[in-house]
């Protein structure tokens, strides 16, 4: 061979050898670019390898949490099955108080109709007193006017037969003129008295300051006026009383009398009147030493037409304490009596103390 | 006794209260120019000068008329109601008589012009001295309006 030959030959393995150095440097190259990427990848890995280890640990965490959150629900589910259950209870409680509610709806329904009849019962009541009242009202009236009319005739003509033919009775026949007489007075008193107690019953009163010492003075001179008696009679220092002064006046004459007529027949007749502040009351009262009475028949002293001795005894209509009576419950007071069979009695009323 | 010359009219329906009212006025010697009618319309025509009494004169007119409330036909009201309504007769003073306080007129009495009002007394001794009362008080007492 000659060189030329060898020499494009060597050209040739150079060129061949220069190129595959530079394969091989590229190889070379490439291998560190792969060694570099291996490197990165392992890092990559590592790094992978970390996160999932995290990842791990979030994901025992999570499922911790999902068992915490299980039982959880578990307990929830308990207490919602618990709470359906109440509240069955209560649905079933509600029906009941919406029955109990219907229930006392008709009743109230039935109550306000009960009501509306009773009311209107009521009302037909106070209207049949009116009536009666009325009626009562107009038969007073009657009683009074035609029972006196006749009263006075035979109480008149009485009396003109005494004064005209008085000399030629004897003194029985003018004995029993006279008991025409007293009879017909009497029946006057007793028809007068029981209108009194009739009025009372609707007439309405006016209270004032009544000074019981100056009204006993004007009762007690009116009373010497109209009877002789011999009885002792004291007072002083008596409360104020706030009443209506004609019916006081009226209560105390009638209790004045009283102890006058049941203590005349003892040798000095004592009379006092007393007054005290009670438990939110005053109480009066009018005590004598008289003939008293049985505390047994008590309650009958302020019946209309009671009495407790008879005509011949001690005279009286009974009519008398009925009215006291009816003037002092219309004053909302008491009246009642303490006595003994011949030791005297004792008559109280109470009346409001207005102070307390 | 002549009717231009009376005194008391006595208004009375009752016979025995008339009868006992004139013989306590006769007792008090106050019935010498009384006269005693028997009902409301008796009484108009003595007071107005009509019916039976149309020759009366009316200018002559009593001291005192005592009237009673209950009476047929034309009740004591009613009379009163008149008698103050009139001119002529309204100035003479008028006692109603009535047996009863009870009686629900007496305000209406009152408030017609009334006079007075007075309860009969059932007792003929109390009767007697209300009415010979009145007698002495209207007839000699009082001042008539004319």
């Amino acid at each position: 061979m000659d060189n030329k030959e060898k020499t494009i030959e060597l050209i040739i393995a150079n060129k061949k050898l220069a190129f595959q150095n530079q394969e091989k440097e590229k190889r070379a190259h490439e291998l560190v670019s792969a060694n570099k990427e291996l490197a990165f990848q392992k890092k990559e890995k590592d790094k992978r390898a970390a996160e999932l280890l995290l990842a791990n640990k979030e994901l025992a965490y999570q499922n911790e949490q999902k068992d915490k959150r299980a039982a959880e629900l578990v307990l929830a589910n308990e207490e919602l099955a618990y709470q359906n259950e109440q509240k069955d209870k209560r649905a079933a409680e509600l029906i009941l108080a919406n029955e109990e509610l219907a229930y006392q709806k008709e009743l109230k329904k039935k109550r306000a109709s009960e009501l509306s009849n009773s009311n209107k019962e009521v009302d037909d009541l106070e209207k049949r007193v009116k009536e009666r009242t009325e009626d009562l009202e107009s038969f007073s009236y009657s009683v009074s006017h035609d029972l006196r009319t006749p009263l006075r005739a035979i109480n008149g003509y009485a009396k003109m037969l005494e004064e005209d033919y008085g000399t030629v009775l004897d003194a029985e026949g003018l004995r029993f003129l006279g008991e025409v007489r007293s009879n017909a007075n009497k029946m006057g008193v007793l028809i007068d008295d029981l209108l009194t107690f009739s009025r009372l019953g609707r007439k309405g009163i006016t209270k004032s300051t009544v000074d019981m010492n100056m009204l006993l003075e004007t009762v007690l001179s009116a009373l010497n006026q109209s009877m002789t008696h011999n009885a002792e009679i004291k007072f002083s220092n008596l409360l104020l009383a706030v009443a209506d002064y004609n019916l006081l006046q009226h209560v105390l004459t009638n209790l004045l009398l009283n102890a006058i007529k049941y203590s005349s027949k003892k040798e000095k007749p004592m009379i006092e009147i007393k007054s005290e502040q009670k438990n939110g009351e005053i109480i009066y009262s009018i005590s004598d030493n008289g003939v008293g009475f049985d505390m047994q028949y008590g309650n009958k002293l302020f019946g209309v037409f009671q009495r407790l001795h008879d005509d011949e005894e001690f005279s009286g209509n009974g009519v008398g304490l009925a009215i006291v009576k009816r003037i002092i419950d219309k004053h909302d007071g008491n009246v009642w009596a303490v006595g003994k069979e011949g030791q005297g009695a004792t008559f109280y009323f109470s009346l409001p103390d207005n102070d307390k | 006794m002549e009717n231009n010359n009376v005194e008391i009219l006595l208004i009375e329906d009752n016979k025995n209260d008339a009868e006992l009212a004139i013989r306590a006025f006769r007792k008090a010697n106050l019935n010498n120019h009384l006269i005693h009618l028997k009902n409301g319309v008796e009484a108009l025509e003595f007071l107005f000068g009509t019916g039976k009494f149309d020759v009366r004169d009316i200018s002559k007119k009593p001291k005192v008329i005592l009237l009673d409330l209950k009476m047929p036909k034309l009740n004591g009201l009613e009379v009163l109601a008149q008698i103050k309504a009139n001119e002529q007769t309204k100035a003479i003073p008028v006692v109603v008589l009535t047996s009863s306080k009870e009686h629900p007129d007496i305000k209406r009495a009152y408030a017609l012009g009334a006079n007075s009002y007075i309860v009969k007394p059932v007792e003929f001794d109390d009767f007697s001295k209300v009415v010979t009362d009145l007698g002495f008080y209207w007839l000699l007492k009082n001042q008539p309006h004319v």
